[in-house]
């Protein structure tokens, strides 16, 4: 085969792919709710973080607040269901985190990716790490979560953000 | 409100006059006949259908006022649920505001741009010459990135080699990455443009931060030639199992390139040696400037992800090379390279080791006609290396992870048509007085990878050259990537 007629394959194997689904999200919030808490109501909270607070959630996470202002719902089992975002390696990652009434991590899905590299995230068995973790634990990559080759960034900064936000939890949300 | 204020006022007149009837009845005796009692019982029974008649109105009223009382409770309801209604809507509108806040600021200019960068420094001294003790801006890099949609971006790297590019100097200033990514699908992305080739574990991830060792390893510096980057387009994605597919058709090699008789050794201490572009693909991939693009070459590459902490993967790549004009009417030549990688990561220990092997093929023409030649072109070159490391302290932050690595390559693990009398490397001595290099070597590095946080990193390590002693050397870096 020439290199010409390789080259008019590409564009054929790019349509034969392309699939009407829309990319990058993976869940959206609707779909994580459900995901995570199934058909249980969910009533957002209008949670705001002070400046006071902030300093709070960064002194003992160890991570930057990037926003004051949080996603968060609190189900009806006394659960809550918190969204966030991360810098991966350039791109953001937003993700979803499911937490029982007990302020344990139930489960963690990932929103949207939207990097060229790193989607490993998404990866079940790695997600799966952060399963039964609670403010106080020690949550470092490396040493608490493994993280996966070539997608360490955003290993780091998922790790590091769920960190954050297991703080603000317990710093702020938690009896709201 | 005015018939209900004056009901009680009505009771009380009723009351009045029926006693002052009686009263009046008590105090004349004399008029108390018949006619006066029928009298007085009509007036009674007047009353009270009177009174019946206000109980009855009373009635109505009471009613009246139930259903005024229950239309004001409905009116309250409805505007407590029009309050709860708006709250809602409030609600919904700070989860959105919050859902735009909450997002971490990128870019100062657009949201959609990014902009990144890596660097290193070296500082590298060969303990048995010091006189070759160097130090180094080996890289500054700045990358910048651009979003064009949720499912289209652009990413572009941009280099400089060794602190200044001119003429007079040995910098260069290079486009290491510039390519277009469009996923097509949760599983599936094309990509067109310069883009770095996924072989081994360190070419896709290059920046200091990712790496052990003050400079990169000898296999995939030397055998896959890091940073290895060709033009074309490329189909990859990766499952949520964890299996990471890529594969593409792009520009290849061209062996043109290859310098078959240089006067001097093309390096003389192990910096030179990764630096010299003296390894077969170094010296012949075309990096998009102006590439012969005659032939293309096809790659592919598997990976498996699946179990976190664990990094298992392949590749393999193969295509005809531009052939050398001189001499002319050469046989095609196919150049292939493959390579496989694992790395494992349980806890504070970090093992990782690459194989790779490549092949040039009919080179025994070539290497007849440039017979006598410092450098033939060589058929075969392999290297391998396992590394251990282990993260020995963490605080804050801070990260202080010890290594070790072992690695063999030999850039000419076997040649074709080397003319009687001659071997592949010159014998006797080159014009410095000093025996040429051998192409081949064992070397044990140890050191120390200090992080200050995970983009900045402070390195030590020290290097032993078994077969080529003179390259043993001791090295300090620093590197960062953001």
């Amino acid at each position: 085969m020439t290199p010409s007629s390789r080259l008019i394959l590409l564009p054929v194997a790019a349509v034969a792919v392309c699939a009407p689904a829309q990319a990058m999200v993976y869940l959206s919030v609707e779909q994580a709710q459900k995901l995570m808490f199934g058909e249980a109501a969910l009533t957002p909270l209008l949670i705001t973080l002070t400046p006071a607070q902030a300093a709070q959630v960064e002194a003992d996470s160890g991570v930057h607040v990037f926003s004051p202002s949080l996603r968060v719902w609190k189900a009806a089992d006394g659960g809550y269901f918190m969204v966030d975002a991360v810098i991966g390696k350039h791109d953001l990652i937003t993700y979803a985190l499911a937490l029982g009434a007990d302020g344990k991590l139930r489960q963690v899905e990932i929103l949207e990716y939207r990097e060229a590299y790193g989607g490993e995230v998404r990866n079940a068995r790695w997600r799966a790490q952060f399963a039964g973790k609670q403010h106080g634990d020690s949550l470092e990559l490396g040493q608490d979560i493994q993280g996966i080759s070539g997608a360490t960034l955003s290993c780091e900064h998922l790790t590091a953000g769920i960190r954050r936000m297991l703080a603000t939890y317990a710093l702020v949300v938690r009896g709201r | 409100m005015n018939s209900l204020a004056s009901k009680p006022a009505a009771l009380s007149l009723l009351a009045a006059a029926l006693l002052s009837a009686g009263a009046a009845a008590a105090a004349d005796p004399v008029h108390t006949d018949a006619a006066t009692a029928q009298k007085l019982e009509q007036q009674i029974e007047q009353m009270a259908q009177q009174l019946e008649a206000m109980k009855a109105e009373l009635q109505q009223l009471k009613a009246q006022n139930e259903a005024l009382a229950a239309q004001q409770r409905q009116q309250a309801a409805q505007v407590q649920q029009q309050a709860v209604q708006a709250q809602q809507q409030a609600a919904q509108v700070e989860q959105a505001v919050a859902q735009v806040q909450a997002q971490p600021q990128r870019g100062g200019i657009s949201p959609d741009l990014s902009l990144w960068g890596y660097g290193e420094i070296y500082y590298t001294h060969p303990v048995h010459v010091p006189a070759l003790t160097q130090a180094d801006l080996a890289r500054a890099v700045f990358g910048i990135g651009y979003r064009f949609d949720d499912r289209t971006v652009f990413n572009s790297e941009f280099e400089v080699e060794h602190a200044v590019s001119s003429a007079s100097d040995k910098g260069e200033f290079e486009v290491e990455q510039f390519y277009v990514d469009h996923q097509l699908a949760s599983w599936a992305a094309v990509r067109g443009g310069l883009f770095l080739m996924p072989f081994g574990l360190l070419n896709e991830h290059h920046e200091p931060t990712s790496y052990f060792g003050v400079q990169r390893n000898f296999v995939e510096t030397l055998v896959i030639p890091s940073t290895w980057r060709e033009g074309g387009f490329a189909f990859h994605g990766d499952t949520e199992a964890g299996i990471g597919w890529d594969f593409g058709l792009t520009t290849g090699v061209n062996l043109a390139n290859w310098d078959p008789n240089p006067e001097n050794p093309l390096y003389r201490t192990a910096l030179d040696l990764e630096n010299s572009g003296a390894a077969p693909l170094q010296a012949t991939h075309q990096e998009l400037s102006l590439a012969n693009a005659q032939h293309l070459s096809q790659y592919v590459s598997l990976s498996y992800k699946g179990i976190p902490g664990l990094l298992a993967g392949a590749a393999v790549f193969t295509g005809n090379a531009a052939t050398p004009t001189s001499p002319p009417h050469l046989p095609d030549q196919r150049v292939t390279l493959w390579e496989a990688h694992a790395r494992w990561t349980p806890g504070a220990a970090d093992l990782s080791a690459v194989y790779a092997r490549g092949g040039i093929t009919n080179s025994a023409a070539y290497n007849l006609a440039n017979a006598g030649g410092s450098n033939p072109m060589p058929s075969k070159f392999w290297g391998y290396y396992l590394q251990g490391a282990y993260t020995v302290w963490r605080h804050h932050g801070y990260r202080l992870a010890p290594f070790v690595r072992w690695e063999r390559y030999d850039m000419g693990a076997g040649y074709a048509g080397i003319a009687p009398g001659f071997g592949p490397v010159p014998m006797g001595l080159a014009a410095d007085g000093q025996p040429w290099p051998q192409p081949h070597d064992r070397v044990w590095t140890y050191g120390t990878n200090f992080y200050l946080n995970p983009h900045v990193v402070v390195k030590a390590d020290y290097q032993s050259f078994q077969t080529n002693s003179d390259f043993t050397r001791f090295d300090f870096g620093l590197g960062l990537n953001f």
